[in-house]
């Protein structure tokens, strides 16, 4: 019966044989597709792939349209194209899709990176040199220190296209409501902790600090360890993490949690999210970034809020960290040499468009600082830094700014484990600070990478 | 019976013997068709990678192209991974607490709905509910419920004091909320096998038992739990393998803890994800997934051998 069916549809044909032989086909196919791929990785290709994480939704309508625009105008002039591709944030950030593309040869033409994440792909040895597509007069236009995290023997490996340093955000309601006027703005530690004390209700923490684990919690960190003269990564070869501004700081953080006025768990996308967690009234004081003006304007306009400094341990140096994502070019791509001219073009020119295109960047897509000088004036005669909180930013923040350190995913990965053990594990700071001294001291006995800034 | 006729008899049965040969022959031909596309399936898409991820066990491997024949480093290295152990323990504290609370549970739910009542069908379906969504969606679901003081969750325990309880932000709380909620999306579907394995026992073994008098525990103890064994094993392995490698512990710990607090949750199917994504230790992360497959490959083989492939005393009959 079965044969009778075979035979009727036409399958009774396929033999033992034929079924071996087209077996046998399509094995041999396989290596031939791999012969396919790396003669195309041999030529250049006159398509090049730009990932990033703004795709053209309603979160980063504004943003994406200055990618489209970007592209757009360099497809408009050159024989090279550039097509973006979008990664969802999430998956950007910590997901599979990017280290994926790598594994497996087809990793992106461009794309963006934070500082916490240069050593792993320059060590993996795919970021391509910038430096002969960028000007001396280029170089030089960089704000001082900018660039430092994106080079490796005077050699340039990305091009930031924004600053984005942290402070502290707080609600103008919440404050009014616990009868505290600008004039009780934290200064020091002690300080904070006790007006979050007062501004902690029944279902409203006095302030947060991000709680997930992973590179953001450590850039949001890193601060209050620098503020006490501590570093993860002290010079060459030595850490400097069992060290007291890292016991004091580690210490900070958990006797917020332990005093009730800091959440164990952020809402939404975590502690960057001031929309969920700010104007939400879940918290009244929230540690975030630049990013977050623009997060406000868009999506709680009628929100009151204000921006100040973070505060400081008694005897400590005020610091903040200043993050923000950089161009790359992928130096196994399909077109490095075209793709580190985009790079450069995108970023780099100096004539009125491309001023113009950072200053759109950092003033209308987003609200970041600008990482070049010219394009820093440009946006000071508009008056874009002259009032409300990016003035704030611009006049007060910024001034104890340190970029966000380039360590590998182990350091990172010890960090983050100290900080989680003490935040809300509850450990000793000491003992944890201890431990992850000893670990990160034999990663870097046998570490052969480039050096961690 | 002469002995041309003998011949003639012997021939003829030859020639049945060979058409039924033929017909097997035949017969075997379709069904390896019929199973062809799934074997083919499977070689390729399970067969191989796991063929290629042992292989790259014995590499280091640094996510850019990078190979480097490093031999049995990779299961060395294991042995002093402090991390790796730490996740094995919360593997088992996981598994420990979801395999037997999701058993107890979907069999008394299986119990619940067996019999006819008004609504029975709504019923089942509500239960089964929760398997219908994505998990990273009921993932999501249950941050909003759990949220610290403000979720639907702590507003619910306030009124007994629990009210300032994090029950993903705290690390001894976690691992068994996370218990909790893989219970609730998975004990529908278990409750479905546990329910079509009740429907099968045959009725008269009921009545046989009432008439001797038994008592519903005892019709329970000695009609309906033995009639389930092959079930629940197969219940308990699926549950088992799931609990250890399947979506509820990544997926779940992806959305809700990304392995905190305090790596209280990081399980070890996370942890190996960590080393492959975010450390690039490729080849470190296959070694331990080498080590993950053969631990439950041994462990359900000895409990298939000791049960008789699940069909316990059946097989001596």
């Amino acid at each position: 019966m079965v044969a009778k069916i075979a035979k009727h549809t036409g399958a009774a044909s396929l033999t033992r044989r034929s079924l071996l032989q087209g077996g046998g086909a399509l094995l041999g196919a396989l290596p031939l597709g791999a012969c396919h791929k790396s003669s195309k990785s041999s030529t250049k290709a006159t398509e090049l792939s730009f990932w990033n994480f703004y795709a053209p939704s309603e979160q980063f309508a504004i943003p994406s349209k200055w990618f489209t625009d970007l592209t757009q105008a360099w497809n408009a002039n050159n024989d090279v194209k550039v097509n973006l591709r979008y990664v969802p944030p999430a998956d950007y950030f910590a997901g599979t899709v990017v280290q994926t593309a790598f594994s497996s040869g087809e990793g992106p033409d461009i794309f963006l990176i934070s500082p916490g994440d240069f050593l792993r792909y320059y060590n993996g040895g795919v970021l391509a040199d910038l430096t002969p597509y960028l000007s001396p007069e280029t170089i030089a236009d960089h704000i001082d220190g900018v660039l430092d995290t994106r080079k490796v023997d005077g050699k340039i490996y990305g091009l930031p296209m924004e600053v984005e340093p942290l402070a502290m955000y707080y609600s103008l309601q919440a404050f009014e409501k616990a009868g505290l006027s600008e004039a009780d703005l934290p200064k020091t530690w002690d300080q904070l902790l006790a007006v979050a004390r007062k501004l902690t209700k029944k279902d409203q923490f006095g302030v947060l600090f991000e709680t997930t684990p992973g590179y953001y919690q450590n850039f949001t960190w890193y601060p209050f360890m620098w503020m006490g003269g501590a570093s993860a990564v002290a010079g060459p070869g030595t850490t400097g993490f069992n060290a007291p501004g890292a016991i004091k700081a580690l210490e900070f953080w958990q006797r917020a949690v332990q005093d009730g006025v800091c959440p164990r768990k952020c809402q939404g996308d975590g502690g960057s999210d001031a929309i969920a967690n700010l104007a939400s009234g879940y918290c009244a004081m929230q540690q975030t970034g630049i990013w977050s003006i623009s997060q406000l304007a868009q999506k709680a306009p009628s929100f009151p809020y204000g921006v100040c400094r973070l505060p400081v341990p008694d005897g400590g140096t005020y610091t903040t960290a200043m993050g923000g994502w950089a161009f790359v070019a992928n130096a196994k791509g399909r077109n490095p040499e075209a793709a580190a001219k985009f790079v450069a073009w995108a970023l780099g020119s100096t004539g009125p468009d491309g001023a113009e295109r950072c200053l759109q960047w950092n003033t209308v897509a987003k609200t970041n600082l600008p990482t070049r000088k010219s394009v820093y004036q440009a946006a000071e005669r508009a008056g874009t830094f002259s009032k409300g909180p990016l003035a704030t930013f611009m006049k007060d923040v910024v001034k104890g700014g340190r970029g966000e350190p380039r360590y590998t995913p182990e350091v990172y990965r010890v960090v983050s484990d100290a900080i989680q053990a003490c935040q809300l594990g509850g450990s000793d700071p000491a003992k944890s600070a201890a431990e992850a001294a000893t670990k990160i001291d034999l990663f870097l006995k046998q570490y052969q990478g480039a050096r961690m800034l | 019976m002469s002995g041309l006729a003998r011949t003639a008899e012997t021939a003829a049965a030859k020639a049945a013997a060979g058409a039924r040969s033929a017909r097997r022959r035949r017969e075997a031909f379709a069904a390896y068709l019929f199973i062809a596309p799934d074997v083919i399936g499977l070689l390729m898409f399970v067969g191989l990678p796991m063929c290629l991820a042992l292989g790259m066990a014995f590499f280091e491997v640094d996510g850019f192209g990078g190979y480097r024949f490093v031999g049995i480093d990779n299961f060395a290295k294991m042995t002093d991974d402090a991390m790796l152990w730490r996740s094995v323990g919360v593997t088992f504290a996981y598994v420990g607490g979801f395999v037997p609370l999701s058993f107890a549970v979907s069999l008394g739910l299986a119990l619940l709905v067996r019999e006819p009542f008004p609504g029975v069908g709504f019923v089942r379906m509500a239960f089964f509910l929760p398997n219908v969504i994505s998990l990273v969606v009921a993932g999501v679901l249950w941050q909003f419920l759990l949220v610290d003081r403000r979720g639907a969750v702590p507003v619910l325990f306030r009124s007994i004091g629990l009210g300032n309880v994090s029950w993903l932000g705290d690390p001894r709380l976690a691992l068994a909320t996370l218990i909790l909620i893989s219970v609730w999306f998975l004990v529908g579907y278990q409750m479905l096998i546990f329910l079509a394995a009740l429907k099968d026992i045959p009725q008269e073994y009921y009545d046989a038992a009432h008439i001797d008098g038994a008592s519903t525990w005892q019709q329970f103890q000695y009609v309906t739990w033995p009639m389930l064994r092959p079930t629940s094993f197969f219940v308990a392995i699926n549950s088992t393998v799931s609990a250890v490698t399947g979506l509820q512990a990544f997926d779940l710990v992806y959305v809700l803890t990304r392995g905190g607090p305090a790596n209280s949750t990081s399980t070890l199917v996370f942890y190996i994800y960590q080393q492959a994504f975010t450390y690039n230790h490729y080849g470190y992360a296959a070694a331990m997934t080498a080590m993950v497959v053969g631990f439950l490959a041994m462990t359900t083989g000895l409990l298939f051998a000791a049960t008789r492939g699940g069909r316990f005393d059946t097989a001596t009959r």
